[in-house]
């Protein structure tokens, strides 16, 4: 049994040594990954499941830029066909699949709202603010546990560290701790979607704080997944 | 005071004008037309032309018709109406006014 320990143990190292190394990032990117067949300008993609997700996010946006518009949905549809037009020029027959890069850079090409310069000024874009929720969400991203101090803390702007203190102070005195923090985590909802995640914080839900929220989160995660 | 933003301004009076101009030469694409600005040193996105070339459209200074194309799908050919080269007439007649203005200004 202690050999086989010991085998375990080198395996987890030379992951680990390989992690860190470039030697498994090209592995890594030929690894199965779940695709998503769209239909884009009446053409149909097979697209990776993240490139579809920040392609939706990305003409989400685009139709909330131009949801004020007369011809908002031709708009959208000569855009939508050209970004088609871009992806067939990636595909052949060596690369069937649509990547996250064809997709940024398809973006690129055809500009973020941020970059449409059409528009005046934010006359559009406060038309969707909902009156500023404040209400306590259970922090996912930011958990230990269970998210509930770190929601706990979003929600009266201080640092989640002085109530996880209090939490372990209670647990330790007793054992209080332990059921009150179970007793928040089911009554607290947990914060899922980005207009929840702003209510958390207090911030009036609108197209400028869904957007920053959304871009930061991608920023985040894009810079965790550099190797 | 932002400079970018002075400069973006800027371009994005003139774009509705490039747009007519180089529809005026030649009827062609939406990419055609983006590459011409380009060429010209006028970068935009793509994405800033759609709408201003629909607008343009639905105001009657355009017309389309849809062309085949083996590359992909169906695209817009786009072409200049008369009423839209009335207008890019007094466009015309405007930027040399503005061109001038700005020279004497400049130059006093």
């Amino acid at each position: 049994m202690h050999g086989i320990n010991i085998i375990i143990y080198l395996c987890i190292v030379m992951l680990h040594a390989l992690n860190s190394s470039k030697l498994l990032t090209v592995v890594k990117t030929r690894l199965m990954k779940i695709t998503v067949s769209i239909n884009l300008g009446g053409y149909s993609f097979n697209i990776d499941e993240d490139a579809y997700a920040e392609l939706k996010h990305y003409l989400k946006n685009l139709e909330l830029h131009f949801a004020g518009e007369e011809s908002s949905s031709e708009i959208l549809s000569d855009i939508e066909t050209r970004m088609a037009e871009l992806f067939r020029i990636k595909i052949t027959s060596y690369k069937q699949v649509i990547n996250i890069e064809d997709v940024r850079q398809a973006i690129s090409v055809l500009g973020t709202p941020e970059d449409i310069s059409d528009k005046e000024g934010p006359s559009a874009r406060d038309k969707f603010a909902s009156p500023g929720y404040h209400r306590m969400y259970r922090d996912t991203d930011n958990r230990v546990i269970g998210g509930v101090c770190s929601g706990m803390a979003a929600y009266w702007n201080i640092d989640p560290v002085i109530i996880r203190v209090i939490f372990v102070a209670l647990t330790l005195a007793g054992g209080m701790g332990v059921l009150i923090y179970l007793i928040l985590y089911i009554a607290i909802p947990e914060a899922k979607t980005t207009a929840q995640k702003i209510e958390m914080k207090g911030n009036p839900v609108n197209i400028h704080n869904i957007k920053d929220s959304v871009k930061k989160e991608f920023d985040t995660v894009r810079k965790n997944m550099k190797f | 005071m932002d400079l970018e933003n002075t400069k973006a301004q800027m371009r994005k009076g003139i774009l509705e004008y490039c747009i007519l101009s180089v529809l005026s030469r030649n009827s062609c694409y939406a990419s055609d037309i983006i590459k011409e600005l380009k060429e010209a040193q006028v970068i935009v996105v793509e994405g800033t032309l759609y709408p201003l070339l629909t607008r343009q459209k639905n105001a009657g200074l355009l017309s389309y018709r849809w062309e085949e194309s083996q590359q992909g799908p169906p695209r817009k050919y786009y072409e200049l109406t008369t009423d839209g080269r009335t207008y890019l007439a007094d466009l015309d007649k405007s930027w040399k006014e503005l061109v001038d203005s700005v020279n004497l200004i400049r130059t006093r």
